[in-house]
């Protein structure tokens, strides 16, 4: 590759830039929710409101760190380092502009599918460590609803594959030039697009925490930053399945050229970020025997279908 | 109806079997001797032909206070009194026992309606009456480590008859030992075959109840295998207060009662009254309180949809519905200056009269508002995953709910086209031309469905008030309408006089007892008043709607989910000051 | 395209990953330092509605999903299967597509299989 930019300004630029997106998650979810639902949301720390984020970071730090005696504390501690560790390793992969990539890596979407595997222990041993009933059932529901969708998020990323030839992401991006993949995998894109809402588990699909059922299911025992590591790996996970959707199936940073590269990636980035928000302000919450029905009899099949589809479309071409 | 119900009984079980009583509300009473009254308890629900279907409500009286005549019958220490209820005759039916003793015992009637056992308890818990063989006779509202019975006269009713309140630790663990639940002494498994059951406190420190209910799941899995609901968190003791208040100065309280239907609970409780003061309100005033009735059906019925929505996990709605609501509050404060309790009805009539402007905001809301339900109902009711957590959920059966005396929109969802504002129309409602929404399957979606339509009939019948609004006075000129018309007093001094004693004292109501019966925003609320010719009842008894559909929640709710029983819990439509009183 | 990655091209990753944990754990011990400490009985038990629970919430309680578990273990084995022909798709051609064919048709003969069974089914 041509990249000239030394390999530890791009570590620390995505870890800064990620980490800071997260964080200003914080306030644009809420200030999007707040104009989607006609309210204010936050408008009184700082211009619009904008420092609310600044004040959310303050009483994280400062709350008090407990572990309750009744769990796991090893555990208990872990759980919530693990989703942040395993989202922040994700966004090696991602090209964010033609060299700008932690690792030009070969198996790059491979390497995502680990960790969102690896992602999904922090909800089952975060609600097993908390020793509380909600926690539990949270932390059940949770693993019974990512492992139903890893199957085919896997699949639905083949077609993706399939017509670039290559699990590496820069490639991916290259093999857009003559058009995005949501063209031809537009059914892949919806796939990837609900197993990825239902592996961050965000409303519609957050059934591991359903407030109104288990108050607030897997970190219900969990307060300070060990909860706010829950609740920014969230919104990593958020900026890191908009940042997918934009690399595989809409073309990474590829756009007219009067603006740099860097600028279309991270323009199409927020605009699914939004999506996300609107999601969640729009769509009620399926029951989540239904979720794993809905899987298993209808997307596995589809995903399986749209591979099938797009291989013999492929071959005859 | 009296006299060929009267033979009916009489030739079955001979002419000892009931004794009639005339009562001011008019409403067919029987009193029946303590030894029969099963047995005429199952004569009249499954052996009449137009059966006596629904238990509507059991209650009772301690009367060893009370120092009127009683009609002619003689006096019994304390009366319990059935209320029951047929669709056939379109009638309520009272029965009556007196019962003897300090504390008397009754055999139970839960093996003949299922809805009985919590009124039961809740007799017990009150006046310290017990019902043999009732399965489980524990307090209901008052905490189970609680000592005395409130409701006995003997109870003091205001606070400064009582040392303050205090709480110190040993006391405080010792309630929170109480509250801990025991499945052994409900009777529970706490193991399957091949697995334990869970027991999950859902409330009352929950984000998904409404308030503070306790609903206790037995969990196979996420299974609900049983379902206790523990109530009283919520229990203000509005019955006793009922004692000690004026006649007039009740009112407030019953604001309270339905808290999201305002001044229906103010109706409610004076019609009662009023029948027992035999005033009649001047149609103004009765079509005031209907149109204030019907904005407050719309604001209850905004709340329940939005929180519904929210209770599975739709996160917006309750926003957009919160915000029309404060449009039927602007209106509500307008025409009496309060907004979710105006107390704004007074004993034979209104407060006050319609301010000028009134018609203009009402007709602004009749405009804004249908546009609203539509979008509304592609955003809730047409929504797939809204509809697949709600249809086929919470299921009961017409049979099941009249068993239970389930009432309102939640009998209207089985195909039952029974509302009481047709049926039995009271303040003016058989004026009135709207239509009563029915659906058929009975169940959580149909109750939506059903509450969905019933905001576009009240806004029918608002739109009916503005155009037909008549002129006239605001109140009775009775003279035992509290406050009387002020501009009267100047005039005479026998007003000056009623004037004076309905103000200081409060009005003395006649001697008797009379029952009211509305279409309440979740079903029928019905205040049951005994008065011994005071300025204060002698007892109130306060029926409410929500109390006997959470009764049902166990019922309802088996083998179901724990998401589920957020559907079920949404679609009741309970507010547990309500349940609780 | 033949797997070609050395053990440089994991450097990065490991970097990021030490960055990531750092981040993490440093976070977490400054918190627990600046926080402050309260103990109170109520924080004691476990949150319940704010009653204190009966039982455990580490008994053996059943667990419906347990057969989406394995079925999840059966599936994600064999997809496995998908990716190296996914990623080699022009170099095995038809012949790959015909063997992937007669791959998940049985595959789905399985699946089928477990829905007739209604090991997908909530209600039993």
């Amino acid at each position: 590759m041509e990249t000239a930019i030394n390999p530890w300004w791009i570590i620390g630029g995505v870890l800064f830039a990620v980490l800071n997106t997260a964080a200003g998650l914080i306030w644009v979810e809420r200030r999007m929710l707040a104009l989607w639902q006609d309210r204010y949301g936050p408008n009184r720390a700082g211009p619009f409101g904008l420092l609310i984020v600044l004040a959310d970071s303050i009483k994280m730090f400062f709350k008090e760190d407990w572990i309750p005696p009744f769990a796991d504390r090893l555990v208990f501690v872990f759980a919530p380092a693990i989703v942040v560790a395993t989202v922040l390793m994700s966004f090696t992969i991602i090209p964010v502009a033609p060299g700008v990539v932690v690792a030009d890596f070969n198996i790059g979407l491979l390497l995502f599918l680990a960790f969102s595997s690896l992602g999904a222990y922090s909800i089952m041993l975060g609600g097993w460590a908390s020793n509380n009933k909600y926690a539990l059932l949270g932390a059940m529901r949770g693993a019974a609803q990512m492992i139903t969708y890893e199957v085919f998020m896997g699949l639905s990323l083949m077609g993706v594959v399939l017509l670039s030839g290559s699990f590496n992401l820069t490639d991916i991006v290259l093999a857009q030039q003559d058009g995005w993949f949501i063209v031809p995998q537009f059914i892949g894109f919806f796939i990837f697009l609900v197993a990825g809402l239902a592996e961050t588990h965000r409303l519609p699909f957050d059934i591991p925490e359903s407030e109104s059922e288990l108050v607030a299911g897997f970190h219900t025992e969990y307060s300070g930053m060990k909860f706010g590591m829950f609740f920014i790996g969230e919104y990593m996970g958020v900026t890191l399945i908009s940042a997918l959707v934009t690399t595989l199936y809409f073309g990474g940073w590829l756009g007219p050229d009067f603006l740099p590269p860097i600028f279309w990636f991270l323009a199409k980035t927020f605009a699914f970020i939004c999506l996300f928000i609107l999601l969640r302000a729009s769509l009620p919450r399926p029951r989540y025997d239904q979720l794993v029905e809905y899987g298993w009899k209808f997307l596995l099949p589809l995903a399986l279908v749209n591979l099938l589809v797009t291989g013999a479309i492929r071959l005859m071409q | 109806m009296i006299p060929d119900l009267l033979a009916a009984l009489r030739s079955r079980f001979g002419n000892d079997i009931v004794e009639p009583e005339t009562t001011r509300d008019e409403t067919p009473t029987f009193w029946t001797p303590q030894g029969k009254v099963l047995d005429l308890l199952i004569y009249l629900k499954t052996g009449l032909s137009q059966p006596f279907s629904m238990m509507y409500d059991l209650t009772a009286h301690d009367m060893r206070a009370y120092k009127k005549d009683l009609n002619g019958h003689s006096r019994f220490d304390f009366q319990l009194v059935y209320h029951l209820f047929s669709f056939e005759r379109n009638a309520f039916l009272r029965l009556k026992v007196g019962l003897e003793g300090e504390y008397p015992s009754h055999p139970t009637a839960t093996h003949i309606w299922p809805s009985l056992n919590w009124y039961e308890r809740e007799v017990y818990d009150m006046f310290g009456i017990r019902f043999e063989g009732h399965p489980r006779l524990r307090r209901i509202l008052m905490p189970s480590n609680w000592e005395g019975h409130p409701l006995r006269k003997e109870h003091p009713a205001r606070a400064t008859e009582m040392g303050p309140f205090r709480l110190w630790d040993e006391k405080q663990d010792a309630e929170q030992k109480a509250l801990q639940f025991d499945p052994a002494e409900w009777g529970l498994q706490t193991q399957s075959e091949d697995s334990d059951f869970l027991f999950l406190n859902i409330g009352p420190q929950h984000p998904g109840t409404h308030g503070v209910l306790r609903v206790i799941l037995q969990l196979d899995g996420e299974e609900i295998v049983d379902a206790i609901p523990e109530i009283g968190f919520h229990h203000r003791g509005a019955e006793k207060m009922g004692e000690r208040q004026s006649w007039h100065t009740y009112i407030p309280y019953t604001d309270r009662i339905d808290y999201l239907g305002g001044v229906m609970n103010n109706l409610a409780y004076l019609l009662a009254v009023e029948k027992l003061a035999g005033i009649t309100v001047p149609p103004r005033a009765q079509t005031i309180r209907v149109m204030l009735c019907e904005l407050f059906r719309i604001a209850s019925h905004l709340v329940w949809y939005g929180t519904f929505a929210q209770d599975v996990g739709q996160l917006s709605p309750v926003f957009y519905m919160f915000t029309d609501r404060e449009k039927v509050f602007s209106i509500v404060e307008a025409i009496t200056g309060g907004r979710m309790h105006p107390n704004w009805f007074r004993i034979g009539g209104v407060a006050q009269d319609l301010p000028a402007g009134w018609d203009g905001l009402v007709r602004q809301f009749i405009e804004y508002f249908p546009r609203k339900l539509k979008e509304y109902d592609k955003m809730v009711m047409r929504n797939s995953i809204f509809k697949a957590r709600t249809k086929g959920i919470g299921i009961f059966t017409l049979q099941e709910a009249i068993e239970w005396g389930v009432t309102g929109p939640g009998l209207r969802a089985c195909g039952l086209e029974w509302d009481m504002r047709k049926k039995r129309p009271y303040s003016g409602y058989e004026n009135f031309d709207f239509e009563v929404p029915v659906a058929s399957h009975g169940d959580c979606y149909d109750r939506a469905v059903v509450r969905v339509e019933e905001m576009r009939q009240s806004l029918r019948i608002i739109d009916q008030c503005l155009k037909n609004m008549p002129e006239g006075p605001y109140k009775s000129s009775h003279p035992l309408t509290t406050p009387p018309i002020k501009k009267h007093t100047m005039q005479d001094i026998e007003t000056l006089i009623n004037h004076f004693l309905n103000v200081s004292w409060g009005p003395v109501i006649p001697p008797g007892e009379a029952m009211s019966c509305i279409e309440a925003t979740k079903g029928w609320n019905g205040y049951y008043l005994l008065s011994d010719g005071n300025t204060s009842p002698y007892r109130v008894r306060v029926r409410a709607p929500s109390f006997a559909h959470m009764q049902m929640l166990p019922y309802i709710s088996r083998g179901y989910t724990v998401a589920d029983l957020l559907s079920i819990l949404g679609a009741m439509d309970f507010v547990l000051a309500d349940v609780d009183r | 395209m033949l797997l070609q990655s050395s053990a440089s091209s994991y450097l990065p990753i490991l970097i990021q990953g030490i960055m990531a944990l750092a981040f993490v754990g440093i976070t977490m011990v400054i918190t627990h330092l600046v926080g402050p400490k309260r103990r109170t009985i109520d924080k004691l038990t476990p949150f319940e509605s704010g009653i204190s629970s009966v039982g455990n919430a580490r008994s053996p309680f059943s667990i419906k999903y347990f057969l989406v578990a394995i079925l999840f273990v059966l599936f994600d084995v064999e997809v496995i299967f998908m990716y190296p022909w996914a990623v080699n798709f022009r170099e095995l051609g038809g012949k790959g597509m015909i063997e992937m064919f007669v791959f998940m048709g049985m595959l789905l003969l399985g699946f089928f299989y477990v829905i007739r069974k209604g090991a997908l089914d909530w209600e039993k």
